[in-house]
This record gives structure tokens, sequence and C-alpha cells, in this order.
């Protein structure tokens, strides 16, 4: 919604969300048919974050709305519903174009591989540490093998090629939805579905985790295995996973986050937040939140059982790993046949390691149980 | 997409109080045998939508399912092929899912369905 702008000037607090102001540098009024407002951020970096929806708007090129009502200060989060669909186009883009080249060097597991720690690790042994860091995960969960109580009905919300679909599906026996932005790595998941004779056990839809297209309490285990990191609503993200989650079902959440702020802390350090845009631009990805964050969002819905726990040390080798297979002739061919956005992605990724070794970034798993009834 | 997907899919557009089931505009059907699994079929049976079942087979060009049904059928060995033909055999490849309150279409090509809501849909 458009409003007025006449109430805004310099030097304004904005309220962008409920406990997140930034600090306007300076006001213009551009557009000519809509009085808008262009908010410059007074920190150091291209970038700025719209805490509310967490897309990133880029310094004076973004044209966002202000609302008119009363002190005409207040920044509706609803606003930014065109910046969310750009992401989701983005993200769509990113995995349309870089699937294939990760699946040709990777496999179909589009996810880290869990590592003992301080342990070397060949390019062979990945595959194995990704299958690894599933049943890793199934455990923490303390999701049962036990034929009466094992998942019937799983979906895989942000399914990549249905890796993770493939897996769980043999191994409960289960039928798995999965569902991704990307319909060329949806199209690609069932063809490998249909190849390894599991067409009827898996199903993949393209679709949005944020309103997913299922009826609620359809699955027994709910699984997001690294794909909260592209969520830009946590909020909506966890209430859906909760939502199609079947009474006594499994969430398990394997994801990205910030480190926890301290309880003086009102947010990231300034340096913190530049590595970390540097790292949203090249992976599309929104605002990151902490592991605590998603703990007090499973808590705010009454979900039972929640854990949570920081992989980062399991995870170290991957990284490297992942950089150095991109140094391969293999893997400079293939960047180069890509496209801009799978190098661009490449070349971020030093960053990602930076941000393990600084504390930043955290490899967080979070689970719970929705109650019975 | 098969029946079985279907049968959890619904519409979740803002605004619309029941999204399910979603009605089937047939372009290209295509029948994919399938090896057959009682175990399984009697495991779906309680769960499954039965009348969005039979409307959807019928969209698709198969009539045999009944009206109703009950557990009890699940001993009939015919019973059980027919429905596992609608379940898991029969697939919408081309064509679209409309959602029953606002007749938005939900295109579905080469057998994936795309759920994405637009903008002012959310």
């Amino acid at each position: 919604m458009v409003g007025s702008c006449s109430s805004c000037k310099s030097g304004t607090t904005l309220q962008w969300a409920p406990g997140h102001p930034t600090f306007i540098s300076r006001v213009q009024i551009i557009g000519r048919n809509e009085p808008v407002v262009q908010v410059l951020s007074s920190a150091g970096s291209d970038w700025t974050k719209d805490f509310g929806t967490g897309i990133r708007i880029r310094k004076r090129r973004y044209i966002t709305a202000v609302s008119g009502s009363g002190g005409g200060r207040r920044m509706r989060t609803t606003v930014n519903a065109a910046a969310t669909e750009t992401l989701q186009k983005g993200i769509a883009e990113f995995y349309d174009e870089s699937s294939g080249i990760w699946e040709n060097i990777w496999g179909d597991h589009m996810h880290h591989g869990f590592y003992e720690p301080d342990s070397s690790v060949s390019l062979s042994d990945h595959r194995s540490a990704q299958i690894r860091m599933i049943e890793e995960a199934l455990r923490f969960a303390s999701v049962s093998d036990d034929p009466m109580q094992k998942p019937g009905q799983i979906v895989d919300v942000g399914c990549g090629i249905g890796g993770s679909s493939r897996y769980l599906a043999r191994k409960y026996e289960a039928r798995s939805q999965g569902i991704t932005l990307s319909p060329v790595q949806a199209q690609r998941a069932q063809a490998l579905a249909a190849a390894q004779g599991l067409d009827d056990k898996v199903s993949f839809q393209v679709a949005d985790a944020l309103n997913q297209p299922f009826q609620d309490g359809q699955f027994d285990l709910v699984w997001s295995m690294e794909s909260g990191e592209h969520m830009p609503d946590k909020s909506k993200f966890v209430n859906e996973l909760a939502r199609v989650a079947a009474p006594g079902g499994t969430i398990i959440i394997v994801t990205w986050c910030h480190r926890n702020l301290s309880p003086t802390e009102e947010s990231l350090r300034p340096e913190e937040k530049e590595l970390l845009n540097k790292i949203c631009d090249a992976f599309y990805l929104p605002a990151w939140c902490s592991t605590a964050d998603y703990v007090k969002l499973l808590e705010s819905l009454s979900l039972q059982d929640i854990k949570a726990a920081d992989w980062s040390a399991y995870v170290a080798p991957f990284w490297p790993a992942v950089i150095k297979s991109a140094l391969t002739w293999k893997g400079i061919a293939s960047l180069l046949r890509s496209g801009w956005k799978t190098i661009k992605g490449a070349l971020a990724m030093p960053f990602m390691i930076e941000g393990y070794k600084k504390g930043l970034i955290k490899f967080a798993i979070i689970t719970c149980r929705k109650p019975v009834s | 997409m098969r029946l079985l997907t279907h049968n959890m899919l619904s519409s979740n557009i803002k605004g619309v109080t029941n999204g399910f089931p979603l009605l089937i505009e047939v372009e290209k059907v295509v029948e994919k045998q399938v090896d057959f699994n009682e175990d399984f079929l009697r495991n779906m049976f309680p769960k499954i939508e039965w009348k969005a079942l039979v409307e959807a087979s019928r969209t698709m060009g198969y009539t045999e399912l009944p009206e109703n049904a009950e557990s009890s059928m699940l001993d009939s060995d015919e019973f059980l092929r027919k429905f596992h033909h609608a379940l898991i055999e029969l697939h919408l490849e081309e064509g679209a899912l409309v959602c029953p309150e606002t007749g938005r279409k939900f295109p579905v090509n080469k057998g994936i369905p795309n759920m994405l809501l637009h903008e002012d849909e959310v």
C-alpha cells in the first residue's frame, strides 16, 4: 500500500517490523504517479534489510512504500509481497541453473555431510557423509524404525532434486511428497524417482513452503533439510510446517542460522551483517535468524519435545571440499557452462568458511513433535 | 501427478474456506503400470477422501470405482485392483488443477503440478 510520505524526513527512525528500528539517512521522493520513498541506509554497505520480511534492499535503488496512516513511519511487512515474488523467482532461477552441475559433481543430495570433527576426508567420503547427515538428523529427532510407529507420509520441504525424499521413502517404505520452487528440480526429482523404481512412492510439486498446498495434519514426518535459509518469513515457514504435521508427527529442521544474540545485543555487529549480506546476495537468501529464534517460534506454537543443537563442528570439511571440487577441471568447465548465478554462488563459498570460522554461522538442527490432540 | 497426490492437495488461496478437492482439467492422461501392494492399499484406505478420488478418477476417464466404499470391500481382490488402478496407475501428465472456489487454475506440466500462488493470492 502506498501512502503519502510527506511526513518522512531525514533522521526519522523507521519501524520496519516490531523491535527492529532502522535509520533513514536520506529520503527522496521518486516515482511519477505514486508517492514512494527511497530508503537509504546509514550503514556502510550497499545493502540494508527489511527486517519484517527479510528481503534485502539495495541502497539507493530499491523502491519501497510507506503507509500513510498515523505518523507515516510504520513500515508494513506486507508491503513487500512483490519483493518476495522477486526472491522466489531468484531462488527458482538459481536452482534451475545450478542443480545440474551440483548433481553432476556431488550427486543427488544437496546438503552438508556429517563428519567426525577434525577429520580429513576425500571426495569419495562425502556422499556417505551426506547420508549420515540424514541418519543423524532422524536419530536426533528420535524417529522410530518400528513398523507400527515409523512415518507413513513424509513431506520434504525444499526438496531439491529429491535426494532426501527418495532416501526416506526407501528407508521407511513410506510415501513422500516433495516441494520446491524450481520446476527444473521437480522434473529432475521425478525422473530420478522413476529411474529408481520409486515413482509410486514419491512425488514432487512446484510449490511455496510458506503456502504449502496440503491440507492440515497430513504428514507423520515434516522434513526441511537446508531449505529454511531461503524462507523470507520464518514465522510463516514454521507455522506451515506445524500445520501440515499430523498429530504426533515429527518436524525436523536442519538449517543455517547465525549465532544466538547475547541478552544485551539488539542485533549482530555491523561487520557480521556485512558478511552475511554477501552470502545472501549470492545464494538468494533473505535475512538470517538464530537457532534461538527458531526455538521461540516452535514454543509459541505449543509444539513438544523441542530440541536444538549446533552441528557446526560436524560440517567443517564441507565447504573446503565444495571449493576443491569447483577448482577441478571438471568443476571449472561446468561452472563456465552454467551461468552467472551459479558462478556468483561459487564465488561466495569462501564467505561461508569465514562465517563458520568466526562463529557467526551455525549449522543448526531443531526438532519437535506435534501434540497428539 | 497421480490421484494419491491429488487427494492430498488443496488450494490455499487467501480467503478460500474450502480448497479441497481441486477439480481436474485433463489434457493428457497416462496410465503407468505399477506393482500391486495390498498392505499399502489397506493402510491408505482410511486416509483417502473417497468422494474426491471417485470424482477425480471419473474426470480422468476411469469409471469403475464405486460411489461409496467401506473397509470391508478391501477383502475383495477386484475392488483392490480398481482402487490400486485409480490411486496409483492413472497420471495426469498435462492439464490443470482448479480451485473449487475461485476457479483459479494450477497448471500441471509433465506430471508436475505448479501450486505457487500469485502475489495477490497470499
